[in-house]
């Protein structure tokens, strides 16, 4: 009995040693599963847009091509007026993310602070919208964009982005709770103004609400697709994403032009992407969990 | 102190006037409008709009069979994505036990929800294409002739060819959040319910589960949202088409908005939209409400 016990332990040891190599073994093969169906897609766009078009025809879709042929991205960046797209996303970007940072950090603070007439009404609206579906409230927004003389200029898509985000608002509501009141009072008795309680002390205190909506405003506006396929037709005023749709349209078929015109829109996103990662998953995990 | 109160209402009407002009006028609105336009044959252009009740309503629930058929393709996209929740779990799981390499494998993980989505769309027309398309070409070179298909134009196909799209971009962002919520549940609970002896199933009913609930039930709500507002992977892969077999109800109401200029109907389809996802979120919320009261 005892010598039998005492073998025992060392039998089970080693069974769990291998169940554990085995599990270890399962999880790297299920990651490795979808690291391949991340990268398949986008891999096999990327070896197309440096192939020709006879290449693409006869090669296999992902065997390696020639990387230094980069005669398809000459032709994107000189026929497909990419950087007009580049040009214009960034100053949307630029705009709206100031415009949304000051208007949604100041509601969150008046809203959370002081207490008075509609205060809730107000909040309850804000909350309100965030429920109205998007893409189906344009077909009343798009005759008041009209009437208001803001059609096919860069202004319809500010606005709209600054009067529809309000996510931003939930998030930043969030972070002014976390600010202690304590703060604002003893700055009251040091002499401080209200106005200079907002941007003296909680706008600053605010500075990780706001980087993290940054990025996550400038990755959506970057890839929005709607708002400016539907107020900016013009030739003059296209994005990133509306440029590609033009590309795509005007050479449908030629797919190591497009290949190439899909591999550059999709840098500068993934680029941020892989820089503030930390900030986008914070955000990102912020925005949607909620009560 | 009266200086005081005074500077306070300075402060509540200029910071809040502007967001809240903005608030009325894009939002709250074209909410009502919309609710109006829903009861006209509008056009979108004439100044005058015609009255006519609940004609849309009646048109749209008795005389278009293409509005169900879009709907039910919405369906297809909400299934599919809820069969896929337990396995975006496990994926969770497995990124939050000890692994190595485990940024790496996040970063990866979430890619896809960040890439530009038009990018993505002509991304995955081209490997679908019949003409040099990647799928096909693979499934040649793996001997399995008789699985290629034309992906995005056999009726029958297209719309799970859409929906596998929606997934790869998708499922990622539904990982991310599990693994959030994973990471919340403290250690020392899961290791005192180890030495206590439970057992990994029991593990995973009685501490995981209920610890994620609340990410559960915003996948729900967001996978009914988004599944009943999918717009741009169809408007920008297939046009809704063949026919509408790809058709969904948003890109359907958008369509009969602003290609065949029926602003009135478009609007009363938008209502819809909006009562079945008010009606929905609220059945949702109380049946989970129900069972946490059970428990």
């Amino acid at each position: 009995m005892i010598a039998e016990n005492a073998v025992m332990p060392n039998k089970k040891l080693f069974k769990k040693k291998k169940t554990v190599y085995i599990s270890q073994l399962a999880k790297y093969i299920i990651l490795g599963i979808i690291t391949v169906i991340v990268f398949l897609p986008i891999l096999i766009t990327l070896f197309a847009s440096f192939k020709t078009p006879p290449k693409i025809a006869a090669d296999f879709p992902l065997k390696a091509p020639n990387f230094l042929n980069f005669e398809n991205y000459k032709v994107v960046f000189t026929k497909g007026k990419i950087l007009t797209g580049f040009k214009n996303s960034a100053l949307l970007v630029v705009i709206s993310v100031v415009i949304n940072a000051f208007l949604g950090s100041m509601t969150s603070y008046t809203l959370n602070r002081f207490k008075f007439k509609f205060s809730k009404v107000i909040m309850a609206l804000f909350y309100v919208g965030m429920v109205i579906p998007v893409y189906v409230t344009e077909i009343a927004r798009f005759p008041l964009i009209h009437s208001l003389g803001v059609y096919n200029t860069i202004l319809a898509p500010i606005i709209i982005y600054a009067a529809t985000d309000l996510m931003q608002i939930y998030i930043y509501t969030q972070f002014v709770e976390k600010i202690s009141k304590s703060i604002d009072e003893s700055a009251m008795i040091d002499g401080c103004t209200y106005f200079g309680i907002f941007f003296k002390i909680i706008f600053p205190l605010l500075l990780p609400a706001t980087s993290t909506l940054t990025i996550i405003k400038a990755v959506d506006i970057m890839n929005d697709m709607y708002i400016p396929y539907l107020y900016m037709p013009s030739g003059k005023l296209r994005t990133m994403t509306t440029t590609l749709m033009d590309f795509s349209s005007a050479r449908a078929g030629a797919w190591e032009l497009l290949s190439a015109a899909i591999i550059i829109v999709m840098l500068p996103t993934v680029i941020i992407y892989l820089i503030f990662q930390k900030l986008i998953f914070a955000g990102i995990v912020a925005g949607a969990v909620k009560e | 102190m009266k200086t005081l109160k005074f500077q306070k209402n300075i402060l509540i009407f200029s910071f809040l006037v502007i967001p809240v002009i903005l608030l009325f006028m894009f939002v709250v609105y074209p909410a009502v409008e919309l609710f109006y336009n829903s009861l006209t044959s509008w056009n979108g252009i004439s100044d005058t709009k015609k009255f006519i009740g609940l004609e849309n309503y009646r048109r749209m629930f008795f005389d278009s069979p293409d509005v169900w058929r879009s709907l039910r393709n919405n369906a297809t996209y909400f299934i599919i994505h809820l069969l896929f929740i337990p396995l975006e779990l496990a994926i969770a799981m497995v990124l939050d036990s000890k692994i190595r390499a485990k940024d790496f494998f996040k970063t990866v993980v979430f890619l896809p929800y960040v890439i530009n989505g038009v990018a993505i769309a002509y991304a995955f027309s081209f490997f679908y294409s019949p003409y040099n398309g990647a799928l096909n070409e693979i499934l040649r070179a793996l001997g399995m002739e008789w699985a290629i298909q034309n992906w995005l134009s056999n009726e029958n196909i297209v719309n799970y060819s859409l929906v596998v799209i929606s997934l790869w971009k998708f499922c990622g962002f539904h990982v991310i959040l599990f693994l959030a919520a994973l990471q919340s549940i403290p250690r020392d609970i899961l290791e005192a319910a180890v030495i206590d002896g439970a057992n990994p199933i029991q593990i995973y009913f009685r501490i995981i589960i209920p610890s994620i609930v609340i990410v559960i039930e915003f996948l729900l709500f967001h996978n009914m949202r988004g599944a009943l507002q999918v717009f741009d992977i169809p408007f920008l892969v297939t046009q809704g088409g063949p026919g509408y077999a790809s058709s969904t109800f948003t890109l359907y109401t958008i369509d009969t908005a602003f290609k065949y200029d029926s602003f009135g109907m478009a609007s009363s389809m938008g209502v819809t939209l909006l009562v079945l996802i008010l009606v929905l979120s609220w059945f949702q919320k109380k049946v989970f409400r129900l069972g946490r009261n059970s428990t």
